[in-house]
């Protein structure tokens, strides 16, 4: 539109709103003087008018926090070596972005001061104390802290960059599957053992900071209010409450003395909501009677002294877990896409290997009339002995995955050592077949061979693969 | 224009210190508040406070702009590393106006119309008043209403028919 143009639509749409409006569109058509597009956009422009309504009527607003939250920290820049790349998180006095270490071409968490608090120097202190702690603590739980930097007086800590969601995303999704929860819960009292010994209570430990890699590990971040217990200095005054209520302990919500079972305590409330997918202090929560929810109440006793000793003492107990799914009420959440195609490939491979060994019976019962005397008889019942124990622990495992897929873990754990040794007998038996026979019937002997390699290769190499990938999950720990 | 921002900044601070969360502040007072503060800081840093309220509307309007967008960042990128030092304090989406088109609308009106944008600025990022517009601008108060009017109703129809780029801006 020309600037001619915009001048008469001008004219055109003020007229005709100082007419009545049943006269509006007979007076723009009068001095639209044949300019037909002109005349709609001021008809399209009144029409606007007439349903613009509390359009933009009262002045805009703004949420404070907002306001605060004016960071010069944008998308492309760059503060020392590091390359914004966008904000990922904020809260009342921090800023987290997600940005590139220049140097070292690696995505890092930064976590800064918001603009507002960045001359507060109580808070500046804290957040280098918070890199401290976090420093001190090693552990692959635990999100690696790279530096604390200072550029142009803002103070900011690299650390990790995590890519994943939050544990409080999975349980909201739905009741974990169980022994994932335990699996979770051990890698969490894993990591506090670490920080413990380092020094470091957590202090606020809750499921949004306990993330999930995208291959399933388990980070434990926010050392946020991480407070070195060997220090008396302290920086929030005597009593202050830090924390998030719902995961603090008795103790620390009072304000009294704390020590590393307020990390315990919130351990308790993380795993039975991960078992219930229900806070331990919900009413009517439904109950559940396992041996992991026993463990959870003895987290969240009242009195620190009922609790564990320490995260170590917790970590043994979940360790020690007996997978007794029969007493699990929680449905089991059916497993992830790629894992039920491992699982698949799992179950392939254990009904392939029975029939390949039932099958190899019939050779060897040629190799006995071969081999003759003790010694075929021998051989033959060796094999028959070990392809018979290992098919059937096989079917056994087919079986309960097809069916019973909860208690597979059980059953695989009672089985596997059963399997390794009978297919290891049942191999080393073909050899002995193989070789005796070579002489006289050199296709029985090449079978024999061929199989016993194949079935060696099969449980040294292919199985444990196969297995990894259908249990990594559970089996990970 | 720093100093607006701090000015702004430390209003802000003031208010969430008070500890009202999900309270919002208009424009109106945000503007006042930081004049009044800054008059009686620096007296000499604004000519005037037609010069000072031209300066907050438009920092007004870059603030919520900006903001806009780290939101739809942080809503696109699932924002999985949260902040620690506090909580609670998430922002939520103000109420009514899509910002980002607004701004889009507004930009495109002011290369047709750049008085008419100005005055959209002043009303409605500033908070001012017909009158203190017309003074701001240098123009009758019959002058702004008319423009605000036909501003007011080009922007709607800019609103209502851009696409919805929230949705189509990533399939």
């Amino acid at each position: 539109m020309t600037r001619e143009q915009w001048e008469r639509l001008k004219v055109l749409f003020n007229g005709a709103l100082d007419q009545p409006a049943e006269r509006r569109h007979e007076w723009l058509t009068l001095h639209a003087q044949g300019d037909e597009l002109l005349a709609r956009e001021a008809g399209a422009l009144l029409l606007a008018h007439d349903t613009a309504e509390g359009f933009l009527e009262e002045p805009a607003v703004v949420d404070p926090t907002d306001l605060a939250a004016l960071d010069e920290l944008g998308s492309g820049m760059r503060i020392g070596s590091y390359e914004i790349e966008r904000e990922i998180g904020r809260g009342g006095m921090g800023v987290v972005y997600l940005a590139r270490d220049l140097r070292l071409g690696r995505p890092v968490a930064l976590k800064a001061l918001s603009r507002l608090h960045d001359s507060n120097a109580a808070l500046r202190e804290r957040l280098r104390r918070e890199a401290r702690a976090a420093a001190n603590i090693s552990h692959p739980a635990v999100a690696t802290v790279y530096a604390l930097e200072e550029v142009d007086g803002r103070l900011f800590i690299a650390s990790e960059y995590i890519d994943g969601h939050s544990l409080r995303s999975e349980i909201e999704s739905g009741t974990l599957e169980w022994r994932r929860a335990i699996a979770i819960a051990i890698d969490i009292a894993s990591a506090l053992c670490a920080a413990h010994d380092a020094g470091v209570i957590h202090r606020d430990l809750k499921p949004e900071n306990v993330l999930i890699t995208r291959i399933g590990a388990v980070k434990v971040v926010d050392f946020g209010i991480a407070q070195i217990d060997s220090i008396n200095t302290r920086l929030t005054r005597e009593g202050d409450v830090i924390g998030t209520p719902a995961y603090m302990a008795p103790e620390q919500l009072i304000g009294g003395t704390i020590d590393v079972r307020v990390d315990i305590y919130a351990v308790g409330v993380i795993l039975t909501e991960m078992l219930t997918g229900q806070h331990p202090l919900t009413p009517g929560r439904r109950s559940i009677h396992t041996s992991a929810s026993e463990i959870a109440r003895r987290c969240i006793q009242t009195d620190p002294n009922e609790r564990y000793r320490s995260a170590r003492e917790l970590l043994a107990a979940l360790e020690r877990e007996p997978s007794n799914p029969t007493a699990v009420t929680d449905p089991v959440t059916p497993p992830l896409p790629e894992a039920s195609r491992a699982r698949w490939w799992w179950e392939f491979h254990q009904a392939a290997v029975s029939i390949v060994y039932a099958v190899m019976i019939w050779p060897t019962w040629l190799a006995r009339h071969v081999i003759g005397g003790h010694t075929g008889n021998a051989v033959f019942v060796t094999v028959l002995a070990a392809a018979i124990v290992a098919v059937t622990l096989r079917l056994h495992l087919w079986f309960t995955s097809r069916s019973y897929p909860a208690e597979l873990d059980w059953a695989r754990g009672r089985s596997t050592g059963w399997m390794l040794v009978s297919d290891a007998i049942f191999a080393s038996a073909l050899v002995v077949a193989g070789v005796l026979v070579g002489d006289e019937r050199p296709a029985i002997a090449v079978i024999e061979i061929a199989v016993a390699v194949g079935a060696a290769t099969s449980f040294a190499v292919v199985e444990p693969a196969t297995s990894r990938a259908a249990f990594r999950r559970t089996d990970r720990l | 224009m720093p100093l607006v921002y701090d000015e702004l900044r430390r209003i802000a601070a003031g208010y969430i210190r008070r500890e009202r969360p999900g309270q919002t502040l208009q424009a109106t007072a945000l503007v006042n508040e930081a004049f009044v503060r800054l008059a009686a800081e620096q007296p000499r840093s604004f000519a005037n406070r037609q010069h000072f309220v031209a300066i907050a509307a438009l920092s007004m309007r870059q603030i919520l702009v900006q903001r806009a967008r780290a939101r739809k960042a942080a809503k696109r990128g699932g924002a999985p590393n949260r902040v620690t030092l506090d909580e609670g304090l998430v922002s939520t989406e103000p109420r009514g106006v899509d910002v980002l088109a607004l701004d889009e609308a507004l930009t495109r009106l002011a290369a047709l119309d750049s008085e008419q944008a100005r005055i959209v600025e002043l009303r409605y990022f500033g908070g001012l008043t017909v009158e203190e517009t017309a003074n701001v601008v240098g123009v009758s108060p019959a002058t702004v209403k008319r423009q605000w009017a036909m501003a007011r109703a080009w922007l709607k129809r800019a609103v209502d028919t851009a696409p919805d780029d929230g949705a189509n801006a990533r399939p």
